[in-house]
């Protein structure tokens, strides 16, 4: 539809509200990105510090969901907006609860990671780098779609999850194979098959995203299609 | 279309004795029709000013439609065209068509009078007449020589109750109009436009002097009537136009813009024109 | 602080100053007419020169005729003249043309008006007659009923037009209907004014129904009036006469007087 950005409303306070809210979505996406990659670091770096970060920096980010909530609701309760402006709001709110989830995902990694540091380090774990990086590299691209209003770059993402279910079925499924012979690290095994679950989760959240940016800019559904 | 101007009953409009009961004529409810009212390549001026340009637009019948726009727009010219109102005023006149029923409402053999009895009106400012409630209501049937006082009684309940004034005013039918409050009378004006059961009730902007209890009781009204009637309204509070109508026609410097359904103009606009104008980004 | 104290005493200083000379008529006809009032003055004709007694019944009886002759002629015309000019066609040379007219016959002199109506009246019909007078009288306030009635027209809320119109009204109905009964207060109120100023006009009765010492027995004949018959008893040389030129002024005010007041009470309320 018309992606590009157009002139202002004649209320300013209504074009104001609108970017804090779209402020307020993209902060809370880049703390979470931020928690999101120090999961990691303590993960590879078996840094617990990095874990305790990304686990005490969670609750700025369930904070923000709130504010999220109650700056959309305030939008539509002072301006009535129709049209483009009702679906961003609706949008960002939802993207809100979705960018809430991959927090809390975040924070499931880092516990997992913290409990594998207390064992010695295997290399079974960079069974897990692909899916690592293309479920970072989807969330990133489903918030820059979110801060671009680019609806294809936020199309192609449901591909992509396709593609990582993929790589998580296969790292889980080799995982498997690895606890069958080697029993006595039985434990770490199991928290990195949770820790590649996560990550996929995560990659769900960033699709589920992409549909809300979809819906946000095209006002096109493109939810369970073809399932 | 037969052009057989004396039978009455293929052409409501075509009431050719002044006189004539308006009451046999729609004992009949036509189903709904997507062409009801059909506008045709219409432009009109005030003199030399253009300010309908070329507007196409088609009607369905017993729907409600809404005319929005910024002011200026010629929704509200485009409206009094219907019943020729505009003709009151000097020096106006139009080119194109505009046809209700597959007749135009200006061919020479339809009477003003008659088409005007079969159109109903409601005035952005309410205007009952200095007489009495019940007067008020049987003036459209007193003009059209119905004077049969137990016809009239049926039609004063009749008309108040379909405006849910009913019940407020029946114990002083008989006490001025003038008395009422600013909605009530509203609603009397709208009882007055029905009296005469019109096929087609035109309203411009009728809430526009009322507060927001009256604008609901209004409103309210406008979706029980659409059973019955065919209803255009002209009003500059989108939301209204959101609440109330199923399809949505927005004009812009005397054009047409878009014309769709009153959902889809609200959540996903076709211009871009549109959009700016009910997202409040100009107008 | 000081100006302001001062322009406010001139106000009402000078607004104290303009009831002087009216209410100084009214004590000195009060005054000079109270003595002789009495049934008399309605029952009886007038005593010849030099002897006293009697009274001009004859006179209001004629003023009273010629008066609703004058409206008879006047009113109908005037009314449906500001109907044509405000509701058919308020916007068209004849209409300019008519307003125009109208709004100098008010500035005419009353004398014109009765040396009309003599060469179209008396001359034609070799008499002088009450119906000449009340000719003269309709000449003269005409203009007034036709410019109030326009007045009153052109009061009624236009939005009232627009609905019957709304409804299907043809033109006639809503003027019928609606206009008519909506302007009637004010335009009784200018017909009333109308009256006030026929029944003391002298000039335009005075060669047009002449005068006449007996009661009126036919609208063909001359008759008496109270403005000719004060002009003609206060330049009498009898005392007694000029008593009575006095009461008859008194009449005449009061009849006047009461006229305007009535008409208010009558119709004024409406006009909320």
């Amino acid at each position: 539809m018309h992606t590009e950005p157009s002139r202002p409303h004649t209320l300013t306070d209504f074009t104001t509200a609108l970017d804090q809210l779209r402020g307020s979505v993209l902060t809370m996406a880049s703390l979470t990105k931020k928690n999101l990659q120090n999961s990691i670091q303590g993960l590879f770096l078996r840094d617990d510090d990095f874990c305790n970060h990304s686990i005490a920096d969670d609750e700025e980010i369930d904070l923000l969901e709130i504010q999220i909530d109650r700056e959309g609701i305030d939008v539509m309760s002072r301006f009535q907006p129709v049209a483009k402006d009702l679906r961003e709001v609706i949008s960002s709110i939802k993207i809100g609860a979705n960018i809430e989830r991959v927090a809390d995902q975040a924070v499931n990694i880092a516990r997992r990671a913290r409990k594998l540091n207390e064992h010695p380090e295997l290399h079974e774990l960079h069974l897990l780098d692909q899916v690592i990086k293309l479920s970072l590299e989807m969330f990133e691209d489903a918030i820059r779609a979110f801060a671009e209003r680019n609806a294809s770059l936020a199309v192609e993402l449901k591909a992509r999850d396709k593609i990582l279910d993929r790589l998580n079925k296969e790292a889980t499924d080799e995982l498997i194979n690895r606890m069958q012979d080697d029993s006595r690290n039985l434990p770490a095994f199991l928290n990195m098959i949770f820790i590649s679950r996560c990550l996929e989760r995560i990659g769900d959240h960033a699709a589920n995203i992409a549909e809300d940016v979809v819906f946000a800019v095209r006002a096109e559904d493109i939810r369970h299609l073809g399932k | 279309m037969s052009n057989d101007y004396t039978s009455s009953e293929a052409h409501p409009i075509q009431v050719s004795n002044e006189t004539a009961l308006p009451y046999e004529l729609t004992d009949v409810v036509p189903p709904s029709e997507t062409n009801f009212i059909k506008v045709n390549d219409f432009r009109f001026f005030y003199g030399k000013k253009e300010v309908l340009h070329g507007v196409n637009l088609e009607i369905p019948s017993r729907r409600v439609t809404s005319f929005i726009g910024p002011s200026g727009c010629g929704k509200s010219t485009l409206l009094r065209n219907f019943n020729r109102m505009n003709e009151l005023i000097p020096g106006v006149r139009h080119e194109g068509d505009i046809t209700i029923h597959g007749t135009s409402i200006f061919d020479p053999s339809v009477e003003v009078i008659a088409l005007r009895r079969r159109i109903g009106m409601v005035f952005q400012k309410s205007n009952p007449f200095p007489m009495s409630i019940y007067g008020n209501i049987v003036y459209p049937l007193r003009i059209a020589g119905q004077g049969d006082r137990s016809m009239l009684d049926e039609t004063v309940e009749r008309c108040l109750r379909s405006a849910a004034l009913w019940d407020e005013v029946k114990d002083r039918l008989h006490e001025s109009a003038l008395g009422l409050s600013g909605g009530q009378m509203q609603r009397l004006c709208i009882a007055r436009a029905i009296a005469s059961r019109p096929e087609i009730l035109l309203m411009d902007e009728p809430c526009s002097a009322l507060d927001p209890i009256a604008t609901a009781k209004v409103e309210e009204l406008i979706i029980e009537l659409k059973r019955n009637f065919t209803i255009i309204i002209v009003t500059h509070n989108m939301h209204q136009a959101s609440r109330v109508s199923e399809l949505t026609a927005f004009f812009y410097l005397g054009n047409l813009v878009e014309f769709d359904e009153t959902r889809k103009i609200f959540t996903n606009p076709s211009k871009l024109q549109t959009e700016e104008y009910i997202t409040g980004r100009f107008g | 602080m000081l100006r302001n104290r001062f322009l406010t005493g001139l106000c009402i200083a000078l607004s104290l100053l303009t009831l002087f000379p009216l209410i100084s008529i009214v004590i000195l006809v009060i005054r000079n007419g109270l003595p002789l009032i009495s049934m008399n003055l309605f029952t009886q004709l007038s005593p010849a020169p030099g002897l006293e007694g009697g009274g001009f019944g004859n006179a209001i009886m004629g003023t009273l005729v010629m008066v609703c002759i004058s409206l008879l002629l006047a009113v109908p015309l005037g009314i449906l003249s500001a109907v044509y000019i405000n509701e058919y066609a308020p916007v068209s040379p004849v209409s300019s043309a008519v307003r125009f007219v109208a709004k100098l016959l008010t500035g005419i002199p009353s004398i014109i008006c009765g040396v009309f109506a003599f060469a179209a009246v008396v001359m034609t019909s070799q008499h002088f007659s009450a119906i000449a007078g009340g000719v003269a009288l309709a000449i003269l306030i005409l203009p007034i009923i036709l410019l109030t009635s326009e007045q009153a027209l052109m009061g009624v809320s236009v939005s009232y037009r627009e609905a019957s119109y709304g409804v299907g009204a043809t033109p006639f109905q809503t003027i019928w209907r609606i206009v008519l009964p909506d302007a009637m207060p004010a335009i009784m109120t200018g017909i009333m004014l109308a009256v006030s100023r026929a029944a003391g006009e002298t000039a335009p009765v005075l060669f047009t129904a002449l005068f006449s010492q007996n009661w009126i027995t036919s609208v063909f004949e001359p008759t008496a009036s109270l403005s000719v018959l004060i002009y003609n008893f206060a330049s009498l040389p009898y005392a007694y006469h000029i008593k009575l030129a006095w009461s008859a002024s008194l009449v005449l005010v009061t009849l006047v007087t009461l006229t305007n007041i009535l008409s208010q009470m009558i119709f004024s309320p409406k006009q909320r």
